[in-house]
């Protein structure tokens, strides 16, 4: 796949300079990122291999990957933090490495690890670094008032951030990347850790976000289910994009939906299944059907109604596609 | 700007809201004073009656409350010099954990410059030190007034808080350089655990640096905080020692302070060299303005992305 990429690109240099220049601008005005042939190497061992990329403004957009496929490398560089090997970023029309100081005033990141100071108070926390962006008190206080209800922060506001359950230092983690108003947000596993109560309300975080916000979102995570609502999700494998497409996509690219259906085998009911991948295993036929959702499974059960009696429809779940595409189940 | 000096506030209260931590930066100091209430005292004053029952004729001319008072600023100075050592070093070790952590990383990620993050360290950890040594620095001073005169002038105490300042200040930016040798704060914990046991020693809180060979005396005033104290001393002693002058009123031809200098060290002695004053303090100055350098040196490669 990324061997297609280079030839593709070839082909495209060999078009006019003009033409190149003109496509160039249009595309990056729509893009909150533009990564090319992105690469970071710690000293012999490469964590980004060379990928390439864009995320559209407005876009929710998720990174799913194993421990150590190369996510956070990938979002602390994007992020200025970690300088890149080779490849160029451009994040929001601005260079990655020549205009580093604009792209950090328009962007904010909640990190997989606490950043913020355990015997600091929340509101201690979040003055110190909204001033990190150069902004007043009062500033800062205008900006945090509508969190203040909403995602109870009045409630915490003077507690240490080390007495926080965890649920709500991310909580406090996320408004800190807030302070700035950033155009993107990155966060980098925001739910890992959490318990299910937590997760959701930083759910329901991101979703206001994107929904009311219209903020360009950036997750990376390694839980599939998470991925299911994003607009647009890449999966990265050791370094390597092994899949870019819409979770639906995805699920019809690389999972099936199986219908197993208990009954004998027989000539008349193989002809039956005869178009499909379909094989029998001990007392039923598995039948598999492309997609999650398969529509075709609802034809063919109401076309064969009167046939098929005792069966068991089996849906193709995110889990699959990973499975699929590497080979190895996700978390192992 | 107001990033800066809002990374710099972070900083200070990142420490000073530590208390454990601020507590076991001035572990020696406490230890000084708790030796000093058990016995160190009383070799001081021992000391002190040594030279005096050398010479017959000095005898009854130097109260007791007088030589009383001499021993708890000999503390003083000893309380100081290990804390203007202890200090600074905790508080920039704030770095270590913030790079083990990753805690730089967010700062990296905002426009706060790489030079304001590496200074904000620096004057953290410099103000630190001036608020902790001045405060101890007033309530000593408050306390042994109540026993007794102290013979300062209002210049004299003003210039001891200067001398606390630049004591901060040169050991801060010392120790700015070391701190970045250590990876992880396990290491740079145990460093502090040796650097408090020596920083008694070094800058003579326990036994006077004139005790030792000339060569240990060297080794020991190297460090710019040996020195710092010996200024201390000077300042905060300068006004006892010549009311006792006065008090023998010639008779010894100031014999008896010239001794009792020699004894506490007063001087800072390089090999066989003993420095004065004004050398003391260029040679502070001299360590103070090349840490900076080498700082700013080594830490602008240091931040810079990898
Ligand atoms: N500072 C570093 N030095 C050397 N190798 C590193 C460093 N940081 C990460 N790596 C390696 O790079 C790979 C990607 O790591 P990372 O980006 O943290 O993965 P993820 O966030 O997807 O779990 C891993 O193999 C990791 O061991
Ligand atoms: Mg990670």
């Amino acid at each position: 796949m990324n061997c297609q990429n280079v030839r593709k690109r070839k082909k495209q240099n060999a078009n006019t300079k003009k033409n190149k220049k003109l496509k160039r601008k249009d595309e990056d005005q729509m893009n909150a990122l533009t990564v090319k042939e992105l690469r970071k190497n710690y000293r012999e061992h490469t964590a980004v291999d060379g990928i390439s990329f864009a995320v559209k403004e407005g876009e929710f957009f998720a990174f799913l990957g194993e421990n150590g496929a190369g996510k956070s490398t990938t979002i602390n560089m994007l992020c200025t933090i970690l300088k890149k090997t080779e490849g160029q970023v451009k994040v929001f029309d601005r260079e990655l490495g020549k205009e580093d100081d604009e792209i950090r005033q328009k962007i904010g990141i909640v990190f997989q690890n606490s950043v913020l100071d355990g015997k600091l108070s929340v509101k201690e926390n979040l003055y110190t670094r909204g001033a990190y962006y150069g902004l007043s008190k009062k500033q800062i206080r205008e900006k945090l008032k509508p969190f203040m209800k909403r995602f109870e922060l009045e409630e915490i506001w003077n507690r240490s951030y080390e007495k926080l359950s965890g649920g709500q230092r991310r909580r406090v983690d996320i408004i800190r990347a807030l302070l700035n108003d950033p155009k993107i947000l990155f966060l980098d596993e925001p739910t890992t850790g959490l318990d299910p109560m937590s997760r959701k309300i930083v759910w329901d975080y991101i979703e206001y976000l994107r929904k009311e916000k219209k903020m360009t979102i950036f997750l990376t995570t390694h839980y599939m289910e998470e991925v299911r609502d994003a607009d647009h999700v890449i999966v990265l494998d050791k370094g390597r994009i092994v899949a870019d497409d819409t979770p639906v996509g995805l699920k019809n690219k690389y999972t099936h939906t199986k219908l197993l259906w208990y009954t004998d085998r027989s000539g008349e009911r193989d002809e039956l299944v005869r178009c499909f991948d379909h094989s029998y295993e001990a007392d039923h036929y598995i039948v598999k059907m492309p997609g999650e959702e398969s529509f075709c499974i609802t034809d063919f059960l109401s076309v064969n109604r009167d046939a098929i009696k005792d069966y068991e429809i089996i849906k193709g779940s995110m889990d699959d596609v990973f499975l699929n595409l590497t080979g190895r189940k996700l978390g192992e | 700007m107001r990033g800066f000096s809002g990374l710099t506030k972070r900083n200070v209260i990142v420490f000073l809201k530590d208390r454990q931590s601020v507590v076991f930066s001035l572990l020696t100091s406490i230890i000084v004073l708790v030796l000093y209430l058990l016995f160190l005292k009383g070799t001081f004053v021992d000391a002190i009656e040594t030279v005096l029952s050398q010479q017959s004729m000095l005898s009854g001319r130097i109260s007791a409350g007088d030589i009383d008072m001499f021993a708890n600023l000999i503390l003083v100075t000893g309380i100081l010099g290990s804390a203007m050592i202890t200090v600074p070093f905790n508080c920039l070790t704030t770095i270590v954990r913030d790079r083990e952590n990753r805690v730089d990383y967010d700062i990296l990620a905002t426009p706060v410059k790489r030079w304001q993050i590496v200074l904000s360290y620096y004057l953290a950890g410099a103000f630190s030190s001036i608020l902790l040594n001045g405060i101890i620095l007033t309530v000593a001073l408050m306390v042994i007034r109540m026993q007794g005169n102290l013979y300062l002038s209002a210049a004299d105490i003003c210039q001891t808080y200067g001398i606390v300042a630049l004591g901060s200040v040169s050991a801060t930016a010392v120790f700015m350089i070391l701190v970045l040798f250590f990876k992880t704060s396990s290491a740079s914990g145990a460093f502090f655990g040796i650097l408090s046991a020596a920083s008694g020693f070094v800058i003579g809180a326990y036994i006077p640096i004139s005790q030792f060979s000339e060569k240990v005396q060297t080794v020991c005033n190297i460090f710019p905080a040996s020195q710092v104290t010996i200024l201390l001393r000077n300042k905060l002693l300068g006004g006892l020692l010549g009311h006792m002058d006065e008090s023998i009123g010639g008779i010894d031809e100031g014999m008896f302070v010239s001794s009792i200098k020699e004894i506490f060290s007063f001087q800072a002695k390089i090999f066989s060299r003993n420095l004065e004053i004004r050398e003391m303090v260029c040679y502070i100055a001299v360590v103070l303005m090349i840490s900076l350098v080498a700082m700013t040196v080594i830490y602008s490669k240091n931040y810079r992305k990898k």
